[in-house]
């Protein structure tokens, strides 16, 4: 392994992350090859904390576009402060001034309310991490927008003119894959998909996350977890849901899972009705004796 | 390897790729020539993710990738063949060493780069022993006059118009009645020496959703062959985005041919659909074939977008369990479910579909279809929204 991405995948691990090889790859390319990563993967595989940890390795601000359908040009870019705007006019007319005359210093840079995507491309002390989350859920109007400003980090606004990126920011890109991201952004970025994690990950993700659990618990509430996505849920657990479930046990002060406290804790794990009431507690139990035994073996 | 040989061996390694069925395009082999320039190339795990991260490689052609990185990246094992053609675009890049294709290079890549993977194979023959054609001479549908069967196709034309039109979530400036946009009424205020003096406004865009569409052609719904037939057709020509699907014992994707076919061509469309579905009028099996559709193309192509239109008589010997989980999968990621039941109101129909009474309480819509005037009806009801 080159000795840079190990350092990556270390730094990662410092700041709490326990990233697999390939995670470290993709953020190395991304930053050396100047491309957006576009990580695809089910909801709660850790896919935004991808952006949030690196811009702590890198020292750098975390500036986040939450995506959802209808966002638009307004909210991701920029927009006039009019209020601030009306002000001045009215300052200007109480003054005995021209209001067409005040046309250059109201559309000026202290009128603009920068936006996520303004702000990653005008931040002067250095590149900023740009997330772009859920970009599923945007329009495919959207999606072409984005296309636009991810090619050239340039931004025209009619009133000021072109600004253009003092640091490409690094862009991270995520998708639940409520639909297909269009051909064009793909080939734009480079690509990672995140499955859930191993069983030997998912352990030391409870472990370094939840301080307080006991070796064996964790090692138990992993193999529940893994067993449970096995089952098809409709809903099936992230890691985010693994971590809270660690940290009720803990707070219960359980070392170990059994079957009553697995059922009074379900709704950590399980956020659907229909599943939780398809779980019986005959097969609860069943899961639960499952992993012990496999834990201990 | 030297850096060029690297470069041709990355190109029949995209070649083969490309052969089993992986979008790979030019930029994306650029990208990975690239990669590989900036990875530890001793260590085989580090050049396959390099490769899967660069090459964009979808968790569906996963395997492929797998398999073929071991015989090429592993066992050494190569083509002697591969297309000339690709190289000359490779080339120039890892010739000059650039760490970044020059804008003037990628532009021409994309240009050159085919712009969808190739066609899938035609569906070989028609089914021995099986002729759609006569099976539909023999139905009541064709007891109906030409101009009985065309006002058919004019009222699923203006249905196919309907369930193709959605409004969206996205605002756009209206002159009409909606939201006062506040930036545009500014602006002219602005404009007016500070004066609000007209208060712009913005309404819901009315837009073309996705359409998937999944027709029962299981032998029970063999009177209604025309309709369903007539109906792909029809949203074959207003929907920009639409999805067909046949299901009898299993679950096909038929190829849509979009905005081709005129009204009162439905020999051709059908002997198209034929060719491309198995088993046609055949036996069903409802819920595993919906089961099959979600676990197979639900994620690409059921979004909150979507509209899920199922054309059946909810007919299902198998086990309403299964058919239950895969409405309610559907349900779960679709804008609006339609059930489309065109035995509904015939007098011959049995109402014992236990899958039909499963598969209800995950149907926004739920409408008979049997006749053209229920079929009106429903046209009307069904409102932009």
């Amino acid at each position: 392994m080159r000795p840079e991405i190990r350092a990556l995948q270390e730094a990662l691990a410092g700041e709490g992350y326990i990233a697999e090889p390939a995670i470290a790859t993709a953020l190395f390319l991304a930053q050396e090859m100047n491309k957006p990563l576009l990580i695809e993967g089910d909801a709660g595989v850790g896919k935004t904390d991808v952006a949030k940890v690196l811009a702590r390795v890198l020292g750098t601000e975390l500036i986040r576009l939450q995506c959802y359908e209808g966002l638009d040009v307004n909210t991701a870019l920029y927009e006039w402060n009019y209020q601030r705007q009306l002000l001045r006019l009215r300052i200007a007319e109480r003054d005995g001034q021209d209001p067409s005359q005040l046309e250059d210093l109201i559309f000026g840079r202290e009128y603009l309310l920068e936006r996520p995507l303004l702000r990653a491309i005008t931040r002067r002390e250095g590149p900023a991490v740009l997330l772009v989350d859920e970009i599923d859920r945007a329009d495919d109007g959207f999606e072409a927008f984005l296309l636009e400003v991810l090619s050239d980090f340039q931004v025209t606004i009619p009133e000021l003119g072109t600004i253009k990126a003092e640091h490409v920011p690094y862009v991270v890109l995520t998708s639940n894959r409520t639909r297909e991201i269009g051909d064009a952004v793909r080939r734009r970025c480079l690509y990672l998909d995140i499955p859930h994690p191993s069983l030997e990950k998912e352990v030391r993700i409870i472990r370094t996350k939840v301080p307080g659990v006991s070796e064996r618990l964790a090692d138990q509430i992993a193999r529940f977890v893994q067993a449970l996505r096995g089952r098809r849920l409709a809903r099936s657990p992230g890691v985010a849901e693994t971590i809270d479930w660690a940290q009720a046990l803990t707070r219960l002060h359980q070392d170990r899972l059994d079957p009553e406290t697995v059922r009074e804790t379900l709704g950590c794990l399980v956020k659907d009705r229909r599943d939780i009431d398809e779980l019986s507690d005959a097969e609860l139990s069943a899961l639960v004796a499952q992993t012990a035994e496999a834990a201990a073996g | 390897m030297s850096e060029r040989d690297l470069v041709v061996h990355l190109a029949r390694f995209a070649g083969a790729l490309r052969a089993g069925g992986v979008r790979v395009s030019l930029s994306d082999e650029i990208d990975g020539a690239i990669a590989l320039t900036l990875v530890d190339l001793l260590d085989r795990d580090e050049v396959r993710r390099a490769l899967l991260v660069s090459l964009r490689i979808r968790p569906g052609d996963r395997a492929t990738f797998e398999e073929l990185f071991h015989r090429f990246w592993i066992e050494g094992v190569v083509s002697p063949h591969h297309p000339a053609a690709m190289m000359r675009v490779v080339e120039p890049v890892g010739a000059a060493g650039a760490p970044r294709p020059s804008p003037v290079v990628s532009a021409r890549v994309s240009e050159n780069s085919p712009a969808s993977r190739q066609d899938e194979p035609e569906p070989e023959g028609g089914i021995p022993g099986y002729s759609p054609e006569a099976l539909l001479r023999k139905k009541p549908f064709d007891e109906c006059t030409p101009e009985e069967l065309e006002e058919m196709e004019r009222l699923l034309a203006s249905l196919s118009v309907k369930l193709a039109t959605r409004k969206s979530r996205r605002l756009a400036p209206t002159r009409g009645p909606g939201v006062v946009d506040l930036r545009r009424s500014f602006r002219r205020a602005v404009g007016a020496g500070g004066e609000l003096r007209w208060l712009a406004r913005r309404a819901r865009v009315v837009e073309r959703p996705n359409l998937v569409v999944l027709c029962d052609t299981s032998g029970s719904m063999d009177t209604h062959a025309q309709f369903v037939l007539a109906f792909m057709l029809s949203l074959e020509r207003v929907a920009k985005r639409v999805e067909l699907f046949a299901f009898n014992t299993s679950l096909t994707r038929l190829t849509v041919r979009r905005g081709k076919g005129r009204r009162g061509e439905m020999g051709g469309g059908l002997a198209r659909f034929a060719a491309e579905v198995p088993d046609w009028s055949g036996g069903t099996r409802l819920g595993e074939c919906l089961a099959d559709f979600v676990e197979r193309y639900a994620a690409p192509l059921v979004d909150s977008k979507t509209t899920v239109v199922i054309v059946s008589d909810g007919l299902d010997r198998g086990d309403p369990e299964i058919l239950i989980r895969a409405m309610r999968a559907i349900r779960s990621r679709a804008w609006k479910v339609i059930w489309l039941n065109p035995l509904l109101g015939d007098p011959r129909y049995q109402p014992l579909a236990r899958g039909m009474e499963a598969a209800l309480p995950f149907v926004d819509r739920f409408a008979p279809a049997h006749n053209l005037e229920s079929l009106e009806r429903f046209i009307t009801r069904l409102e932009v929204a």
